[in-house]
């Protein structure tokens, strides 16, 4: 194993070593280590974008772990079972991350949702928090209106610890009355927060104050107690972290909120009434503008997941790993309960948390299962879209007569079915500008945004150079480069078709 | 399907308004008939004031009387005299004035029939430009009846519609080209009624203008003040009062004998030389004194009043009538124009574009579409009631361009003798 300063020094090169490609053998192996498949002789493929990174490192393990790479025949760094059901490591099960206990709970990540800052007073933590009326970017350009809070929805996450004593201060901004409920607590009943069977609503313009001890960790959330608000938008998580931190230590800790709302087309407010749902959100957006989890290769990962929606249960499922189901919403499950899954089936208002040992890199589709969730509303696949030599444009140039319809049929509508498959789609410019402006996506094929809809994200699970390269640099990224690397380290890199470029 | 050609812009002459105008005021022969309803008029006039002629008369009398030395004479008295009627009183200067006064009635009514046939241009030229933008606007629906039955059959394939479904979008389709068919039918049938009204063999056209009228609309007071300032109707009314008046001054002077004067020259077998012979006669109004024609004529004057008062009525009727249905046109066709077709319009752009944006699917488009041209067809059919009640408001109610145009009396009257008083 080489020494932690080899590790830094070749953290500090990298960059250039990125840079100008010429990156030497500056380190030795490490034989657990997933070897990073070695290139030079191999004919550059057409469509193969140029190698960036560091193509010959070898996964980082930081040098303040004292973590290994490789657990009773299970590699935090390539995909693999390990080698006794019943042993701890099996599938990661009690694998730790890099991050070391001591150093205190991962902050919790919930892209697109900003925290909720406090003050202390005599050792409260003190929060302010305003249900509002508040329009919410699903799609770039597309601003819905939704009721939230402080301007956000979902709502800002509450972050505490175990043992804190929180006080809330609501000022209700709505033009009707509220409650807030704190989900899960068990705190005094005056505090509840249960429409008028524990208080008086808070109506427009007033304030009301809340006090309790928190004695559970877990992944708790508040949410308007009007039935109408909640299904309007407003809900928000309360995440406290353990006061001891869990064993084993995760890397990250995600949060994914999961909403659903039914807006019509040509529409921005929310039928709260509906019992369809057209329009579906992970932390506030649709995909693709939904915003990739990053990681990186090796780390331990939790992700938190709270389904919100109305009255939908979503199947999650996740690409390329196998996670364990380590608590609910209530608490944190003994690990002799915990379950390794590739789907978990998550019902309406319940927060399931999953930890996984991110050892397979690449772009992982994680996803509500059901279809419909798939994309953002069902239409039917008819019209110009699908015929030849038609467009939607052809009928907007002149509203006043319309186009002839060919009324003939490609032999493909002899199959019986034809088409399945969303055709001819269309994505503006600067719908695919607002896409890729952010950094959580550079470097992912061109066209991952046609195939990541509805309630989709995506877990990247990125080497460290590319990590860096992604998250920290200011470095142009190719679109597809990312992607190309890791299939050039660890696919086949002779077998592989980049995207085509029309989804710029 | 049956069908004849329909005309293209292209293909054939396309005609406005003024050209129809103009043909019309050359060719229509009720304007002719009305125009030889004052010259008939003018020709009783002079033929009412001429002079009676003189009128010669041999005279025989006592044929065969004897005489001295002639058993079987020739007669007493064998010449030839002359008579001559003096009319008095002016009377065949009221004749022929009372006759002028027709011939006056003649000339309102020739302005009404000028008004009937102009307005049943108008009218018929404004249902031919409807009906041609009808053709236009029921192809875009057979268009939208096409798409939903493609659209149907695209739906059928993937399972989400039923075969009596896309048999009902079949008729549907049907249905649309028969209506384009009806509807291009109605065209051929308003571009010949206009063509017949004209007077001239047009073969098949097309007519262009604009359907929405152009300024302010007229106000019921403003309509109704029009019709009973300037109607021809009631000015022929008026004038035939007139003329009612002349005819009680007339009648008046009827008693008034002529004096009938005779002289000539015979000779006279029995005192076997020559005589002249002298006669006046005159009738002396002992018993007739006309009083009842006078009477007669009296009460025809004061029905003529009435029938003055009767005409206003009846135009009042009518333009209670025709304005409701011209206002009531106007505020729709207006308010398709100014609200509900834009309205239409705006909800099938939104949902083109929300259904470029994946977001609506194409059969809710298509019924937008369908609003929106049904829309404008509902707009053109209002603009064409629009458009002829207004030819009738701003003309003086008057329609029929081809019937005959009428004289100031009923055809076939007393008044045709040789000798009209």
């Amino acid at each position: 194993m080489p020494s932690p300063e080899d590790r830094r020094k070749f953290l500090k090169v990298g960059s250039f070593a990125a840079a100008t490609g010429f990156v030497g053998n500056l380190l030795g192996r490490d034989a657990n280590a997933q070897e990073p498949m070695q290139h030079s002789g191999m004919k550059q493929h057409d469509n193969m974008p140029q190698p960036i990174g560091n193509a010959s490192a070898r996964p980082e393990i930081p040098a303040s772990s004292e973590v290994a790479a490789e657990y009773e025949g299970f590699s935090r760094f390539k995909p693999s079972r390990g080698l006794d059901p019943d042993s701890d490591y099996y599938i990661g099960k009690l694998v730790p991350g890099f991050r070391k206990a001591s150093d205190g709970p991962a902050p919790f990540e919930a892209p697109d949702i900003p925290t909720l800052p406090y003050k202390m007073d005599n050792g409260v933590k003190v929060f302010e928090l305003v249900p509002m009326a508040v329009q919410q970017e699903f799609h770039p350009g597309v601003k819905m209106n939704v009721y939230g809070y402080n301007g956000s929805m979902p709502g800002p996450t509450i972050e505490v610890t175990q043992g804190d004593r929180v006080r809330i201060v609501v000022t209700n901004e709505l033009p009707e009355d509220t409650f807030v409920h704190w989900h899960g607590f068990e705190l005094p009943v005056q505090y509840d927060g249960a429409a008028t069977l524990t208080q008086n609503p808070i109506k427009p313009g007033k304030t009301k104050v809340f006090e309790f001890d928190i004695h559970e960790e877990g992944t708790f959330f508040y949410h308007s107690h009007v039935a109408m608000q909640e299904a309007f938008g407003q809900v928000g998580w309360f995440i406290v972290h353990p006061k001891r931190v869990f064993d084993p230590p995760v890397d990250r800790d995600f949060g994914l909120l999961f909403q659903n709302f039914h807006i019509p087309p040509t529409h921005t407010i929310s039928d709260s009434w509906s019992m369809d749902w057209n329009w579906h959100t992970i932390n506030g957006k649709s995909g693709p503008y939904t915003t990739p989890l990053v990681c990186k290769h090796g780390e331990r990962v939790r992700v938190r997941l709270l389904n919100f929606a109305p009255m939908q249960h979503h199947p999650i499922h996740l690409h390329g790993h196998t996670f364990w189901v380590t608590s609910h919403e209530g608490a944190r499950i003994p690990k002799s309960a915990w379950v390794p899954r590739n789907n978990e089936l998550v019902g309406v208002a319940q927060a399931s948390s999953f930890e996984f040992i991110a050892n397979n890199p690449g772009d992982w589709i994680f996803h509500c299962h059901m279809i419909h969730h798939m994309m953002n509303h069902m239409v039917k696949q008819v019209g110009p879209r699908m015929r030849d030599d038609a467009s939607v444009d052809q009928y907007l140039a002149n509203l006043s007569s319309r186009p002839q319809v060919d009324a003939s049929r490609s032999d493909k509508f002899a199959t019986p079915g034809y088409p399945q498959k969303m055709q001819g789609m269309e994505m503006s410019e600067d719908f695919m500008n607002a896409i890729w402006s952010r950094k959580e996506v550079r470097g992912m094929r061109a066209n991952y945004a046609m195939s990541v809809k509805g309630l989709m994200t995506v877990l990247r699970v990125l080497p460290d150079d590319l990590y860096e390269l992604v998250m920290n640099s200011d470095q142009p990224v190719e679109k597809g480069a990312v992607f190309a690397e890791i299939v050039r380290r660890f696919g086949d890199p002779g077998k592989y078709e980049a995207a085509p470029r029309m989804m710029m | 399907m049956i069908s004849e050609t329909f005309p293209t812009e292209t293909e054939v002459q396309g005609y406005r308004l003024d050209d129809f105008l103009t043909l019309a005021a050359q060719n229509n022969p009720t304007i002719r008939q009305a125009r030889l309803q004052i010259s008939a008029q003018t020709a009783k006039a002079l033929q009412a004031g001429l002079y009676p002629n003189p009128t010669l008369n041999y005279i025989g009398e006592q044929i065969g009387v004897d005489v001295e030395g002639d058993k079987d004479s020739p007669g007493e008295f064998q010449g030839m005299t002359v008579s001559q009627r003096f009319v008095t009183a002016g009377k065949l200067k009221l004749s022929r004035e009372k006759y002028m006064r027709r011939a006056h009635i003649s000339e309102h009514l020739a302005m009404a029939q000028q008004f009937r046939v102009c307005n049943d241009v108008r009218i018929h030229f404004f249902r031919a430009l409807a009906a041609r933008e009808i053709v236009e606007l029921r192809k875009e629906l057979l268009k939208t009846a096409e798409d939903g039955a493609v659209t149907a059959r695209e739906l059928y394939n993937q399972g989400q519609a039923t075969r009596p479904q896309v048999r009902k979008s079949s008729i549907a389709l049907q249905r649309a080209r028969l209506d384009v068919l009806s509807a291009e039918n109605h065209y051929r049938e308003s571009f010949r009624r206009l063509v017949a009204i004209v007077g001239v063999d047009l073969t098949d056209g097309v007519v262009s203008g604009e359907l929405m009228p152009q300024g302010e609309p007229l106000s019921y007071q403003e309509a109704m003040s029009l019709v009973l300032t300037e109607s021809p109707e009631l000015a022929a009314a008026r004038a035939k009062l007139a003329a009612d008046r002349v005819t009680v001054r007339r009648e008046q002077v009827e008693w008034v004998p002529d004096i009938v004067a005779e002289g000539g020259a015979g000779y006279n077998f029995e005192a076997k030389e020559t005589t002249a012979a002298a006669g006046v006669s005159i009738e002396l109004p002992v018993f007739d004194r006309n009083q009842g024609t006078i009477r007669q004529a009296q009460l025809d004057y004061r029905r003529q009043q009435e029938e003055i008062r009767r005409t206003e009525l009846m135009l009042q009727q009518q333009m209670a009538n025709v304005y409701q249905q011209y206002l009531t046109a106007l505020q729709i066709a207006t308010e398709y124009d100014r609200v509900i077709i834009p309205e239409a319009e705006l909800a099938y752009q939104e949902l083109l574009e929300s259904y470029k944006a994946n977001r609506v699917d194409w059969p809710t488009v298509l019924d937008a579409q369908m609003d929106y041209f049904d829309s404008r067809l509902t707009r053109v059919q209002h603009l064409e009631q629009v458009r002829t009640n207004e030819v009738l408001v701003r003309g003086y109610l008057l329609h029929g361009g081809l019937m005959a145009a009428p004289g100031p009396t009923p055809p076939g009257h007393i008044d045709a003798v040789a000798k009209p008083r």
